[in-house]
């Protein structure tokens, strides 16, 4: 055969050699398509068996209306309401037609494209997994979308339920808001039940009581089509359950006239930030709490566009901040109430012990100045206390040492998180000899510790800490824990739970000490150190406090906040018998603490003392107004 | 020379003595390996028809009908000599871009292309008769430049030839169908002894001009297939890699026996078009590894005897004729169960005797019966 092949070159046998390529050819494509086909079929048949039975039906949840919230009087603060939200699965979306879509799809909806893509790339779901790129749409728009829905393939209108904030901002740091989760929050609680385009507490209680408000998602067993669409409900596998509703502590009235009191110091004094608080000292229930500026919740639960979240988290005041809680200040005079009921308790000093005070005390060459030049002469806590006398406390604190100082700040709740119901909350500082050498690796110096004596130097607090403290001296010693929400309620109105006062501990403080520091607080008024506060109708008692932070100006000045913590007994009537109200305010029996904090004052006055002097004639619904607006006049008095 | 038996037909040709000498040169390994693909394709329509295979109108009985017709075709292709095809080479031609441009004027398709013409409420699609008389028409021209085939003018010549009816359907558009058209026309100068070195020039040049194509001439969804199959994970799993997914899951879950006809769970719903390109997956589906090897089998030795028609023929138009459906059984094959087991990229590329589609079985039919009218006529002693 070889032989005749050389011998007669034939055109076909010249062609041979293509024929065994083309045979080898029919060899590797059978071979190649039937080793793919034994590893599919053969090999890993088993895992694609399991697909196939898997494919045909699936379980599909249930979504479920959230839990409402209620101020103690039961006014409804949020509502549901059904809006229009635009979701795209990207499934349905052809990669091709991709930009073309979310252009056309931006300007329909008046949202950035790149919000859109930005919602897309953030997808943790699956393709088939609806993502949120606007919420809350017109209903124009809606129908817009819906009618061209054919060249917006990929492109949903869901009707949802959102949230509406009924009061705006005015309970905006507490309820906080919802909105939708977030890519790392879907991976970590998809397990949960948690869907691709949920929505999810994001701040404030919507955020701390998620999983009361949310409810139960429930689940069906659908049917899909090959284009993996429902064609019908099997069964419902387990019924949806809707959310549990909140009733908070929070008295509306009460928060909307402490709203009103710091927005108007503020506005006449042009302070950027400030904290009111009020507070039942008998239970630790927080009646308002208000931090400015706040934000409108509904921005958020409609859906906010990324340039507006970056303008609120860029703004230089932090409106997203709650200061009741989310940072700590130096708490000045404020603190000499944990100063002072220490060194009684201590026995430092007793109610009749005389302190010489002077302009200043030194320590080597430094000298610790009190902030009235003239020294007050010699006093006992109850005039030290009324007029705020550093020299008087630097005395008492060195008495006591550090670390007793610490101890007693501690008894009264600072350097600890108060634990209430909201994210975020700042720890304080209390320094001690161990914070010390842990955090400088130095000892305490004897003028950190007249600092320390007078709520300055390291001490930091939090507004909540500080109202919680003066709360438990008003109500006799009990340090109890602040809380939000009074009742869970169920939907149909059932009561899930009843939250009961929680007693964080009984400071180790005898009663007859907190009773003086009580009537020295009432002193504080009576001694005019806060003006014309004692000619309120109402009996109160409290301390003001003016805290230096920063640094100091041109003149050697430095910026300042102003608190003012009080109560009010129970019966805050005067009584002609009480002239000075000392008897009053000695019984246990308060109804209100309240705290005013003003974020570098700088004004004439003490504005919080205003704050708090304004809030009580709202409260009371006193005849007279003595608002004395001069004192909001921006003046640096301090140091003057 | 061998070749100078070569000998045109005479007159006595188709005397009674002349057929029953034709007879025992009929390739009958070539009719049984088509006949037993058939009936496997029969029987998946049977298992496709859903509810009623036996009711009118059904994939089943459409695809006994159309059966018929190919049988038709084959044996009359087989009883009439194929040398007056060589006189028809232009006429045939001009009628096949005709059908080309009337598909692009009439007709109608799914997914906003036009590939099938409705005839007497049948849907046609004349692209699967283009092929053939593409091979038709190629063989005329490669065999009557026999002597020239080592030239470079005989492979542009080719292309020429070829360009018209290719560009009509890639505007249809139907990137599949115009993939086999190459696959025609590489094969017909392949086995017909053209010039490997210009060959692999033109190749090299078609292979340079895919950029140009992507960006100019392949429709969105074209580009979307092929995306998915280079990256399934990143393009969009509903349209096209939907359908890769889909096709694997139901192949996979066949496993080595399969669920048995009419058994498969996936078949009916989750396989877009799975009465037509698909097919094969719902065959691996039910009737496993086992059936699907058997299909893949067939196929090699099909192809294998459709060679050796062409080797064994005298006359180079036979030569280059088996060539070109030897090429184009092979390409389609390998395109059709690639793209079933996700190691091809999606195209519309039917699976021949097995996907549901009258033109193809039609066109196939024809094929093989030039063939055999070439192996009856033409063959020296056998191989």
């Amino acid at each position: 055969m070889t032989g005749s092949l050389r011998r007669d070159p034939s055109p076909r046998r010249r062609l041979l050699p293509r024929f065994i390529i083309f045979g080898v050819v029919i060899v590797l494509v059978v071979v190649a398509l039937g080793v793919r086909l034994f590893d599919l079929q053969v090999a890993r048949g088993s895992y694609f068996t399991d697909l196939s039975q898997s494919q045909r039906t699936s379980l599909e949840p249930i979504r479920t209306t959230r839990g409402l919230i209620y101020d103690r009087k039961g006014r409804q603060l949020v509502d549901n309401i059904p809006t229009f939200a635009v979701k795209i699965r990207p499934a349905d979306l052809p990669f091709t037609q991709r930009d073309d879509v979310v252009t056309r799809l931006a300007q329909l909806i008046h949202v950035p494209a790149s919000d859109i893509y930005q919602a897309l790339d953030r997808n943790a779901g699956s393709r088939f997994d609806l993502v949120r790129v606007a919420s809350d749409i017109p209903t124009e728009t809606a129908r817009v979308l819906a009618e061209a829905h054919l060249q917006l393939p990929g492109v949903y209108v869901d009707v949802e339920a959102r949230r509406d904030y009924l009061y705006g901002s005015t309970f905006g740091h507490i309820l906080g808001f919802t909105g939708s989760i977030s890519a790392d929050d879907y991976s970590r609680l998809r397990d949960s039940g948690y869907l691709n385009d949920d929505v999810i507490g994001k701040a404030g209680l919507e955020a701390t009581f998620e999983s009361e408000l949310r409810g139960q998602y429930g689940s069906e067993e659908v049917e899909r089509d090959g284009q993996g669409r429902i064609v019908r409900v099997l069964r419902t596998v387990q019924p949806a359950t809707p959310g549990n509703s909140l009733e908070l502590t929070i008295d509306g009235e009460i928060q909307r006239m402490a709203e009103k009191a710091l927005r108007w110091a503020m506005k006449l004094a042009g302070l950027k930030r400030g904290v009111f608080i009020v507070e039942n000292p008998q239970t630790g229930e927080i009646l308002a709490m208000v931090s400015l500026p706040n934000y409108d919740d509904n921005l958020f639960a409609g859906g906010i566009s990324n340039a507006a979240y970056k303008k609120l988290l860029t703004d230089p005041n932090r409106p997203l901040l709650n200061f009741a809680i989310n940072e700590q200040y130096p708490p000045g005079s404020t603190f000499k109430l944990v100063t002072g009921s220490g060194g009684l308790q201590d026995g430092k000093i007793t109610p009749q012990t005389r302190l010489m005070t002077h302009a200043y005390l030194s320590i080597g060459r430094y000298r610790y100045y009190d902030w009235n030049r003239a020294g007050f002469g010699p006093l006992t806590i109850y005039d030290g206390f009324a007029h705020s006398s550093d020299t008087f406390f630097y005395q008492v604190a060195g008495r006591l040492g550090i670390d007793r100082l610490a101890y007693f700040a501690h008894q009264w709740g600072f350097g600890e998180k108060t634990g209430i119901d909201l994210p975020g909350e700042a720890t304080g500082i209390i320094p001690s000899n161990a914070w010390k050498e842990r955090v400088f690796n130095q000892p305490i110096y004897p003028g950190e510790v007249y600092q320390a004596g007078i709520g300055q130097g390291y001490d930091a607090v939090t507004p909540l800490q500080l109202i919680n403290a003066y709360s438990a001296l008003a109500n006799g010693g009990t340090l109890y824990r602040p809380q939000l929400v009074h009742r869970i309620l169920a939907a149909n109105g059932t009561v899930v739970q009843n939250y009961t006062p929680q007693v964080i501990r009984h400071i180790a403080i005898s009663p007859d000490v907190l009773r003086v520091m009580r009537v020295a607080a009432r002193n504080v008024e009576v001694v005019r150190h806060t003006y014309n506060l004692v000619d309120l109708p109402v009996v109160s008692a409290g301390k003001s406090g003016t805290a230096e932070f920063g640094i100091r100006d041109s003149r050697g000045r430095l910026p300042f906040h102003s608190w003012f913590a009080g109560f009010t007994p129970k019966d805050a009537t005067k009584n002609p018998g009480d002239p000075n109200g000392f008897e009053a305010v000695k019984s246990t029996d308060s109804q209100l603490a309240f705290l005013a904090f003003a974020y570098d004052s700088r004004t004439r006055g003490n504005a919080a003392t205003e704050i708090a002097k304004y809030f009580l004639q709202l409260y009371y619904h006193t005849s007279v107004d003595l608002r004395i607006n001069s004192l909001l006049v921006r003046d640096n008095f301090y140091g003057n | 020379m061998g070749t100078l038996r070569l000998q045109p037909a005479r007159l006595g040709a188709l005397t009674p003595k002349a057929v029953s000498n034709a007879w025992s040169v009929f390739d009958f390994q070539l009719a049984f390996y088509a006949l037993a693909l058939t009936i496997i394709g029969l029987l998946m329509a049977y298992a496709n028809s859903a509810d009623a295979p036996l009711q009118a109108g059904s994939i089943f009985t459409r695809a006994l009908m159309w059966l018929s017709l190919g049988i038709m075709a084959f044996t009359v292709a087989t009883a009439v000599d194929y040398r007056w095809l060589k006189t028809l080479a232009w006429p045939v031609y001009l009628a096949n871009l005709g059908l080309l441009i009337a598909t692009l004027a009439l007709g109608t398709g799914i997914g906003g292309v036009s590939r099938w013409v409705s005839i007497f409420g049948l849907q046609f699609q004349f692209s699967e008769i283009a092929k053939i008389l593409m091979a038709v028409v190629l063989a005329n021209y490669l065999a009557s430049r026999n002597d020239k085939l080592g030239n470079l003018w005989t492979i542009i010549g080719a292309g020429i030839i070829a360009a018209p009816p290719l560009v009509l359907v890639l505007i249809q558009p139907d990137l599949g169908t115009s993939l086999v058209f190459g696959a025609i026309v590489f094969g017909a100068l392949f086995v017909g002894g053209a010039s490997l070195r210009w060959l692999s020039v033109g190749i090299g040049i078609i292979l340079a001009s895919i950029p140009v194509l992507w960006n100019y001439v392949l429709q969105d969804y074209q580009k979307l297939r092929l995306i998915s199959f280079l990256d399934p994970s990143a393009a969009d799993i509903q349209g096209a890699g939907y359908q890769l997914q889909q096709s694997q899951i139901a192949v996979g879950s066949g496993g080595l026996f399969g669920k048995g006809l009419t058994n498969g769970t996936t078949g009916d719903q989750y396989l877009p078009v799975q009465a037509t390109d698909m097919v094969y997956a719902s065959l691996g589906e039910q009737l496993g590894f086992i059936g699907g090897l058997l299909v893949l089998l067939l196929f090699a030795a099909l192809v294998w005897r459709v060679l050796l028609v062409g080797w064994r023929s005298r006359d180079p138009f036979g030569l280059v004729f088996a060539g070109a459906i030897a090429s184009v059984l092979l390409f389609q094959l390998l395109v059709n169960v690639g793209m079933v087991l996700g190691i091809m990229p999606i195209t519309g590329i039917p699976l021949p005797f097995i996907t549901h589609g009258g033109a193809s079985l039609i066109s196939i039919c024809l094929g093989l019966g030039i063939l055999e009218s070439i192996n009856m006529r033409q063959a020296k002693a056998t191989w």
